[in-house]
Parts: C-alpha cells; sequence; structure tokens
C-alpha cells in the first residue's frame, strides 16, 4: 500500500516538477524504464512469495538501471548501439513476463 | 546467474549451465531467495536496520515512480516536435516552389515581351528563323500532335520529397525509366519533349536526389507524364524501342503503369533560359536555318552528371 503511494507520488513529482533530460541521458531513459519495470515487478513478485528483502529490491533497481545504460553506452561506442540495447530489452522483458506470469498465479491461481 | 536453491538440491552459487533456459525458468533475481535463506538461519536484523531498509526501498519506488513520468513525457514532448519541424520543412518547400512558380510565370511573360519587341525590330524571315531555332532547342513554346507517355508508381502514395518513409514500399519510377524513355522518345523522331511540364533541352538533367526525382533541378512527382511532339511514326517506333519494351515488363513485374498514348494539339511550354557560363557563342552568322539535328555537336550535361538525355543521338 505504502509502496503503491510512494509510486504515485513519485509519479506525481515527475509531473509537477517537469524535468527536462539533458540531451546526453536521452537514449538511456527508455532502457532505464524497462530495468526499472523489471525490478518493480520482481519486488513485487517476490512480496508475494513472500521473500521481499528491501536491501535486494534496492540494489537489484540501481544495478539494473546502472548495467542498462552501460550496455547502451558500451553498444554506442562499439558502433552496435541498436542491437545491444535490444538484447537488453529482451533479456528484460523475458523477466518481466516471467514475473508477472508468477503474480498472476498468486493473484488468481491460474 | 545462479541456480534456484530449491533445483535438485544444489547448493545456491554456481552458474546454471544453459543461462537462457535459467531465465525462462526462474526469472526472479536469486538473490531474493538468498535473502530470505539467510534470514531464517541468522534472527532478525535490528530493528533500525530494517526500518532503514523500508525507507530506501520506498524512495527507490518513488524514483522509479519518477523515471516513469519523466520518461513519459520526454516520450510525448519529442512526438509534436518532429511532427512540427517535418511540417514546417515541407511548407517551406511549397512556399519556395510557389516563389519558383511565380518567377518562371514572370519570366515566360518577360521572354514573351523580348520575343515581341525582337520581332518588331528584326525582318520577318530572320524573325521566323529565330523563333524556329527557339523551338528546336527548347526555348520556345511548341505546339503539335505527339505521344504521352504515362508513368505511374505501383502505389500512388503521397510521398514526399523531404522523408524517405516510403522506402521499402511498393515500386517506383526511378529516374533511369524517365532518361530511358525521354531518351527512345528522341531516338523515334521526338522534336519537343517535356516531363511533367518541364521542357527537356540539350542541357537538360534527369536525376534522383534521394526518393525524389529531379528534372532539371525541379522535382517531379508520380503520375510522371513525358509528352512529345514528334512525326505520326513516332508512336510505333517508341512502341519498339528498348525503352518501351523494359518498361512493359517492369510493369507487369511490379505492378508499376505505364502507358503510350497518341495525343492530338499538345502544348509544350519553354524551358528556361540556359545559363551558359563557360561556352560563348562563336560569332560566324552563317549557319544554315534548315540544318538537321545531326549535324549540330551534341552539348554534354552540364557540370559533368552524365545523366543528361541528348536530343540528337541520345540513345545509349
Amino acid at each position: 500500500m505504502i509502496a503503491v503511494l510512494a509510486l504515485l507520488a513519485g509519479v506525481v513529482l515527475g509531473i509537477y516538477l517537469d524535468p527536462t533530460v539533458p540531451a546526453a541521458l536521452q537514449p538511456y531513459l527508455p532502457i532505464a524504464v524497462v530495468a526499472a519495470l523489471d525490478a518493480v515487478f520482481g519486488g513485487v513478485r517476490a512480496k508475494l512469495d513472500r521473500i521481499f528483502d528491501d536491501k535486494q529490491f534496492v540494489v537489484s533497481f540501481i544495478s539494473n538501471v546502472l548495467v542498462a545504460g552501460l550496455i547502451v553506452y558500451l553498444g554506442d561506442q562499439l558502433g552496435v548501439g541498436g542491437q545491444l540495447s535490444t538484447g537488453v530489452v529482451v533479456v528484460l522483458g523475458v523477466r518481466i513476463f516471467g514475473n508477472v506470469a508468477a503474480i498472476r498465479r498468486h493473484l488468481f491461481r491460474a | 546467474m545462479s541456480a534456484p536453491p530449491d533445483s535438485g538440491g544444489r547448493s545456491a552459487r554456481g552458474y546454471a549451465p544453459d543461462f537462457l533456459t535459467e531465465l525462462f525458468r526462474n526469472p526472479l533475481d536469486p538473490g531474493y531467495a538468498d535473502a530470505a535463506a539467510r534470514r531464517r538461519e541468522s534472527p532478525a536484523p535490528p530493528r533500525w536496520r530494517g526500518t532503514s531498509g523500508r525507507a530506501v526501498s520506498i524512495v527507490v519506488i518513488a524514483v522509479v515512480g519518477f523515471l516513469f513520468a519523466v520518461a513519459y513525457r520526454e516520450t510525448v514532448a519529442e512526438e509534436p516536435s518532429r511532427d512540427q519541424a517535418r511540417a514546417g520543412l515541407i511548407a517551406q518547400i511549397k512556399q519556395r516552389e510557389s516563389e519558383t512558380d511565380q518567377m518562371t510565370v514572370r519570366a515566360d511573360r518577360l521572354r514573351e515581351e523580348v520575343g515581341r519587341q525582337r520581332d518588331a525590330a528584326l525582318s520577318g524571315s530572320q524573325a521566323a528563323r529565330l523563333r524556329n531555332l527557339e523551338a528546336g532547342t527548347g526555348l520556345g513554346r511548341v505546339r503539335g500532335d505527339g505521344v504521352v507517355v504515362r508513368l505511374t508508381d505501383a502505389h500512388p502514395k503521397d510521398g514526399d520529397a523531404v522523408s524517405g518513409d516510403s522506402d521499402a514500399g511498393p515500386s517506383r519510377v526511378i529516374y533511369t525509366d524517365l532518361q530511358k524513355v525521354a531518351n527512345d522518345l528522341w531516338a523515334s523522331g521526338a522534336e519537343a519533349v517535356a516531363i511533367n511540364g518541364q521542357r527537356l533541352t540539350a542541357t537538360s538533367t534527369i536525376r534522383s536526389a534521394g526518393a525524389a526525382i529531379l528534372v532539371d533541378f525541379r522535382p517531379v512527382t508520380s503520375p510522371y507524364e513525358v509528352t512529345a511532339i514528334g512525326p505520326g511514326s513516332m508512336r510505333d517506333k517508341f512502341d519498339e524501342s528498348r525503352a518501351a519494351y523494359l518498361m512493359r515488363r517492369v510493369a507487369k513485374d511490379t505492378g508499376l503503369s505505364f502507358q503510350v498514348r497518341d495525343a492530338e494539339d499538345l502544348t509544350l511550354p519553354a524551358a528556361p533560359e540556359p545559363r551558359l557560363r563557360y561556352a560563348e557563342p562563336s560569332v560566324s552568322p552563317s549557319p544554315s536555318p534548315s540544318g538537321s539535328a545531326t549535324d549540330r555537336k551534341s552539348s554534354p550535361g552540364p557540370s559533368g552528371s552524365g545523366t543528361s538525355p541528348r536530343p540528337s543521338g541520345g540513345v545509349r
């Protein structure tokens, strides 16, 4: 419950403050969002599995975003930018799907 | 990625032999299971650690929400600016084109004025000779019977010249098609040729710039109409030419359309005056007015673009 409120607070804050993202960081934004989604769904699933751990959640979020950004940066430098970030999206997408499936099993028993 | 602790009693750490299979089977970060196992083994952590951890994770969740909002706004904000830029460019192109059209109209008017003045100044036979020369070189408007060759892209979309977003789409007429058609029309005896109202002269160019076709540096778009004035036999000759054969094959294979029809009383506009920068008229006023086209040296295309259809003997 608190988590949902915190999420909403973040969204409201984002809309209210309306920060401008520097142009250098713009390519990393979508991939950061996907990484954050992965961390969030992982956390929700862990909560439902009753093995949620604050430290694990925080560390997984930060490292996910950083590693995803790093891979995109590396891809840009190596000249394979698009492909490497596709790899990131695929791996994180698979994890999101798996976790959402687990959450669904928890909620609907199906 | 380490193996899940419940997989056959294997120890929690160690790399799975097949990373992707493991990923699909157990998408949850194994750290959660490890942490849970650690908690089961050891007594609960001190109270202050639990609350501070909780606070940090709430902050992180707020950050995630913030990130979502920012990313959403960013994406939404980016879309209209791109559209605006494109619309602005298109508007600029349209405006410049209309400006060019206006100036062309003005130039035509002035040229007619010049012609009238000249006719008044010169004697009858000289003026007639001049007019004939102008008509022959494409600098004067001409009338007559001839053929119209019509080429259309397979799916006539409003592909504009700025965005290449219709590439890899349906088959399109390319500039070499127009070149071949124009060349074979000349070869079939045409005396005046125009593409979409752009009269071809000895120095005209037909070339491509991106997805657009430029005739004398002015863009032309589908449907392309190549009009030619020439003898009655021109239609038959052109029908048997290589260009017509090729275009019929292409039309059958790809679905773009190619039609040849006779037309009566065509009017072909005058071409803009060529600016000769290097060639100067040599002053020997005795060329025979009846000099046939083959006597004249065909002038090469401007600045070596090499794509200009040549009026005389232009078959390649």
